[in-house]
C-alpha cells in the first residue's frame, strides 16, 4: 500500500513530475500497435479510432520531445488502444462483410434449386 | 468596506472551487461511464470466452482510476485510467462480435456446400434428363480460337428475354465449362456479355453486364473461386452480325467466355 501511495503522494506534490522516466517501452508498444493497424489496410480516412490514435501517438512524440514525460505516456498509451480497436474495428467489418457473402451465395443457391 | 472585502474573498474561493468542481464532474462522468462499460462487458459470457484479457485490463483500469479519484487533483489520471478502461472494454466487445460471426459463417459455410452439392447434383440430373437434343439446339457452344485467345459463347437462347436469369437449358455448357476449370486450375476466365443494338444504349450495358454476372455467380455457385473470374459488360458493341436481320440481332445477344493461357495470364479486356 505504500509502495502505491508514495508515487501518487510524490505526484500530487510534484507537479511538474520531473521524475517521470522517458516512456520509451510504451511508445514502441503503441508504434507496433499502429503499425499492425495499418498493415491490415486500415486508413485514418476511414477509421476515427485509427486517426485518435495518430494524432495523439504525434502529440505523444512531441512531449517526450519536451521532456514532459508523464504526458507522453499517457498519451501513447491511450494511443495504443485506439490503434487495437482501431484494428478490432476493422476484423470485425471484414467479417460481416463475409456473413453477408455467404448469405448472398447461399440465397442464390436456393433460388436456383427452387427453379429448378 | 468589510462585507466587500468578504464578498470578495468568496467570490475567488467561489471560482476556485468551481474550476476544480467541473473537473471533478468530468472525471466522475467519465468514471461512471467506463462503470457501465465494463459492467455490461463483464457480465457477457461471449465477450468473456473471446477476450478474457482485455475484459480484466478493463477492470483493472477502471479499479485504478476508481483509486485515484479518492485523491484531491488527481483529475486528469482518473479520466485517463477510466478511458483505457473504456477502451478495453469495447475491443473486448468488437473481438466477442468478430468471434461470434466466425462461428455464423462457419455454420453459414456447411449450408453453401450442402447446397453447392444438391445444386450440382440436381444439374447433372436435369442434364442427363434432357439427353442432349434440347441443347444442341439453343446451345450455341463453339469454342474459337481467337485473338483473344479461347472464346466459347453462350447464345440469346439460354437467357429469358431482357432478362438476366440463365434457363436451365445451359446447364449442360455451364457444368462443362466448371468442370474444365476445376481439370485447369490454372487457368481463369472472362465473361463478357453483349447485346443487339435493339433499345435504350445505357440499358443494353447494364442487361449485357447482368448476364455476364450471372453467368459468373453461377460458376461461383458451383464452385470455382470468384477471383478467377472476370466479368465485363459492353452492349451493343462488337457486333458479330449485322443487326438488320433478327437472326444477326440474336447472334448478338450473347455471353462469351473468354479463357486465359494455362498460366492463368488473361489477354487485355476489349
Amino acid at each position: 500500500m505504500i509502495n502505491r501511495t508514495l508515487p501518487l503522494l510524490l505526484a500530487l506534490g510534484l507537479t511538474a513530475c520531473a521524475s517521470d522516466p522517458a516512456p520509451t517501452e510504451q511508445m514502441r508498444l503503441t508504434e507496433q500497435a499502429l503499425a499492425q493497424t495499418k498493415s491490415l489496410g486500415v486508413v485514418s480516412e476511414q477509421s476515427a479510432s485509427l486517426r485518435q490514435a495518430e494524432e495523439k501517438f504525434a502529440q505523444a512524440q512531441a512531449a517526450m520531445q519536451d521532456g514532459e514525460n508523464k504526458q507522453a505516456r499517457l498519451l501513447a498509451e491511450q494511443a495504443e488502444l485506439d490503434a487495437r480497436l482501431a484494428e478490432a474495428e476493422h476484423l470485425n467489418a471484414k467479417g460481416r462483410e463475409q456473413l453477408t457473402e455467404l448469405n448472398q451465395r447461399i440465397g442464390r443457391l436456393r433460388q436456383q434449386l427452387g427453379a429448378m | 468596506m468589510k462585507a466587500f472585502g468578504h464578498l470578495g474573498g468568496l467570490m475567488l474561493v467561489g471560482t476556485l472551487l468551481s474550476g476544480c468542481a467541473s473537473s471533478q464532474l468530468a472525471s466522475e462522468q467519465a468514471l461512471e461511464e467506463a462503470r457501465l462499460s465494463f459492467q455490461s462487458v463483464k457480465e457477457d459470457p461471449s465477450v468473456l470466452r473471446a477476450a478474457p484479457k482485455d475484459v480484466i485490463r478493463a477492470g483493472e483500469s477502471l479499479g485504478r482510476a476508481e483509486r485515484l479519484s479518492n485523491y484531491w487533483g488527481s483529475g486528469d489520471d482518473v479520466r485517463h485510467y477510466a478511458y483505457l478502461s473504456q477502451r478495453y472494454a469495447e475491443i473486448a466487445r468488437q473481438h466477442s462480435d468478430i468471434s461470434l460471426n466466425q462461428e455464423r459463417a462457419a455454420k453459414l459455410e456447411l449450408e453453401r456446400q450442402r447446397l453447392q452439392l444438391t445444386l450440382r447434383e440436381a444439374k447433372l440430373m436435369s442434364v442427363q434428363q434432357h439427353n442432349g437434343w434440347l441443347e444442341e439446339q439453343m446451345v450455341s457452344l463453339a469454342t474459337n480460337e481467337t485473338e483473344r485467345g479461347l472464346v466459347m459463347t453462350l447464345g440469346d437462347m439460354l437467357f429469358d428475354a431482357g432478362r438476366a436469369d440463365l434457363q436451365p437449358a445451359a446447364n449442360r455448357t455451364v457444368l462443362k465449362l466448371v468442370q474444365f476449370l476445376q481439370i485447369n486450375p490454372q487457368r481463369r476466365v472472362r465473361i463478357e456479355g453483349y447485346t443487339d443494338n435493339t433499345g435504350d444504349a445505357a440499358e443494353n450495358l447494364e442487361l449485357s453486364r447482368a448476364r455476364a454476372q450471372a453467368v459468373a455467380d453461377l460458376l461461383v455457385d458451383l464452385g470455382v473461386e470468384a477471383k478467377r473470374i472476370q466479368v465485363a459488360g459492353y452492349g451493343v458493341d462488337f457486333p458479330v452480325a449485322e443487326n438488320a436481320s433478327a437472326r444477326g440481332r440474336a447472334q448478338n445477344r450473347r455471353v462469351e467466355i473468354v479463357f486465359s493461357d494455362e498460366r492463368g495470364q488473361l489477354g487485355a479486356e476489349r
